[in-house]
């Protein structure tokens, strides 16, 4: 059975949140963890741009040789790869924020590791 | 001119940000900016008049008579960002100006070097919670409530507690579970309804284009519920957010949960306008608010630490708010909406007033205090006036809010949750008045040290200034009321 | 046709990159992913978000990751 294009990559971007999701909370590398939220965020991006997709459509630029009625009927719906572009960069800058506070923790604790930094304090 | 305003509330302090963080180094010049723009702000506020910001013009009544007829069908629904201006929106935005205005002056009047970026933070995230009130798009309120994230962690990291950074690294990993969490549930929004702006997915849903009670839409609500309860610190994200605020310097604090308050409020309103239909909607909300309570007051119970104990007294509270909005009738959001506001000046009245303990003794263990009476009745008296508010005692303003809370309940046939509600105020009135005795009235143990011999006077100025705010809206509620009702009967 | 490639690769380096020893590969295994996704985004009629998910997230994201490895400890020995 071959699916849609659009079926296989909701598939991907599911699988990608899994993972992540399942690296966030259960690896205890702290760098591997961060990763893992970084492949959430790209499975959320990928969720959301297959939902403008338009099997056997066009990039949604509007071209001087089109008609309006034939653009809206073909092509790819436009403001979910706005909303990505946003994400994309949300998603690196609190990327970079989390791996300047790892560094900053791997030099008081001298590890990587979760049970290591968050487990050792009289809470 | 004056609808210029509106987008003007956001725009300056994100210039005023940029500027104190330029200005690094040159400390008196930082502090007038920064405070000439902290007096702007809520002005700004006041005198702006209602309405409606289309950004980049897409005021979609207008395109849609401008179009082609076949281009109509797409028009309807507004594609540009939209800020609506209305009243509530008006007082909370004053009301987070009142607060970051003082804790900014306190901030000031305790330290001799100030720290641009600290500054930077700050009025970054004033200007992403105004966006946040003033959004009428679901992608836009996650956009800005991720720059309110990163700057909480930013906060704390400024910080000068000894666990800082562990805490602020445990935030941004459940921020970055919770937060993509948020986009996905906005994502299953986007694919049933075709738009992120809040009154067309209303309009669509409600006019039954789509299945209301389609799978998407369920999965859609779940998220964004889960999504809510990171954002407003609920279960399970009590215990980090209430080691968030007393990580915080003090003042600090105060801005936080204001932050914290006014970025439940918006994603609330808007999860309430767009699933209130979903039949568990409300038994889920007052579910994980009654925990918020109990968990809330029961752990502030057993603190030793005074700013860990208010901090989680902080999430109890939230849970009131919450409480409000699940029972669902028009006297319960406006009892909701009302406690927000009085919860975002009460809190910050007792992070600043307990703060000058931590500021005269760096400490604030409640072993190793006492007697502070001594060096301050006045600020004593003050701070204990605000723990009555908290607890509801009139003629403050949380009693206000907190009985018409319990007349609601018991108005929507539900009196278990007024018991709750009461009980949970009872508790807090008592955790609150052991930690009074312990800091300021005990007797002074022998060896508890000074880092500084007096209180600033703005300190006392800053939390006189709260606690008259707190007796005008209890003794005179109309002045707020009067605005939420209306609002609060639109959203039914 | 060419999207089922795609996203396998992506996948399979994605758990791989989580299964690595050395921190180093796994960052340049996210890149591969990354990339990946960005690819599939031409295919999904997204050319500009495309170009900025190339850049962040196959480029930008792993230089971060290698950066901080090379500043922390470079083996994952749990």
């Amino acid at each position: 059975m071959i699916m849609s294009t659009q079926l296989v990559c909701l598939f991907a971007a599911g699988a990608f949140i899994v993972i992540g999701l399942f690296a966030a909370i259960f690896i205890d590398n702290i760098i591997k963890k961060i990763i893992g939220i970084a492949f959430i965020e790209e499975g959320v991006n990928l969720f959301i741009v297959t939902l403008g997709y338009k099997a056997g459509g066009v990039v949604p630029i509007f071209l001087e040789n089109m008609s309006p009625d034939w653009f809206v009927a073909n092509s790819a719906y436009p403001l979910p790869q706005a909303l990505v572009l946003t994400s994309i960069v949300i998603g690196a800058s609190t990327l970079a924020v989390m791996l300047a506070l790892a560094m900053v923790l791997y030099k008081k604790h001298g590890s990587l590791s979760t049970k290591v930094i968050l487990g050792d304090k009289n809470d | 001119m004056m609808d210029m305003l509106i987008p003007l509330m956001v725009i300056i302090p994100i210039i005023c940000a940029l500027m104190v963080n330029i200005l690094h180094g040159k400390d008196k010049l930082m502090r007038w900016v920064s405070l000439i723009v902290a007096i702007i702000f809520p002005i700004i506020a006041i005198i702006a008049s209602l309405g409606t910001q289309y950004f980049g013009g897409h005021n979609s009544s207008l395109i849609s008579s401008a179009l082609p007829a076949t281009l109509a069908s797409v028009s309807s629904l507004s594609p540009g960002i939209v800020y609506v201006f209305a009243n509530i929106n008006r007082i909370f935005i004053f009301l987070v100006g009142i607060v970051v205005f003082l804790s900014l002056f306190t901030y000031f009047s305790e330290r001799k070097k100030l720290s641009g970026p600290y500054l930077f933070l700050i009025f970054m995230g004033v200007a992403s919670v105004t966006a946040l009130l003033l959004s009428n798009d679901i992608f836009n309120m996650y956009v800005f409530f991720e720059i309110v994230a990163l700057t909480q962690v930013g906060i704390i990291i400024a910080s000068s507690s000894e666990y800082k950074y562990e805490t602020a690294f445990k935030y941004l990993i459940l921020g970055s579970i919770g937060g993509p969490m948020l986009l996905l549930g906005i994502g299953f929004i986007l694919a049933v309804v075709g738009s992120v702006n809040i009154a067309d997915i209303v309009a669509v849903i409600s006019t039954n284009v789509v299945n209301p009670l389609a799978t998407p839409l369920i999965f859609a609500f779940a998220l964004m519920f889960f999504g809510w309860l990171y954002v407003s610190g609920l279960p399970p994200f009590h215990t980090i957010k209430s080691e968030l605020y007393s990580r915080a310097r003090p003042n600090g604090a105060a801005i936080l949960q204001a932050f914290s308050v006014i970025c439940m409020i918006a994603f609330g309103i808007a999860i309430y306008r767009i699933f209130v239909y979903v039949p568990f909607f409300k038994p889920a909300i007052i579910i994980f608010s009654l925990l918020a309570m109990v968990l809330g007051v029961s752990m502030a119970l057993m603190q030793n630490d005074f700013r860990r104990m208010i901090a989680f007294l902080a999430v109890g509270e939230l849970g009131f708010i919450g409480l409000g909005f699940g029972i669902g009738t028009q006297l319960s959001i406006t009892a909701a909406l009302f406690q927000a506001a009085n919860e975002l000046i009460i809190t910050a009245l007792l992070f600043i007033g307990f703060g000058t303990v931590y500021y005269l003794t760096k400490t604030s263990d409640t072993k190793k205090l006492g007697g502070l009476i001594t060096v301050s009745p006045k600020m004593a008296i003050m701070v204990l006036l605000g723990g009555f508010a908290m607890a509801g005692v009139p003629p403050f303003n949380g009693f206000q809010s907190k009985i018409m809370l319990v007349q609601s309940a018991l108005n929507a046939g539900l009196p278990e949750l007024a018991i709750v509600a009461v009980i949970v105020s009872i508790v807090t009135f008592f955790t609150f008045v052991k930690a009074f005795h312990t800091v300021y009235l005990q007797p002074k143990p022998a060896n508890l040290k000074f880092a500084h011999k007096k209180i600033p006077a703005i300190a006392t100025f800053s939390v006189a200034v709260l606690l008259i705010i707190c007796l005008i809206l209890g003794i005179l509620p109309d002045l707020v009321t009067k605005i939420f009702i209306p609002f609060a009967g639109g959203l039914i | 046709m060419i999207e089922y490639i795609v996203i396998v690769i992506a996948v399979i380096s994605a758990i791989i990159a989580l299964m690595q020893k050395d921190l180093l590969k796994t960052a340049i295994l996210t890149g591969i992913s990354g990339a990946c996704i960005a690819f599939l985004f031409v295919l999904l009629l997204a050319p500009d978000v495309a170009l900025t998910q190339a850049v962040v997230e196959a480029a930008i994201v792993p230089v971060f990751i290698a950066l901080a490895v090379q500043k922390t400890k470079r083996v994952d020995d749990s």
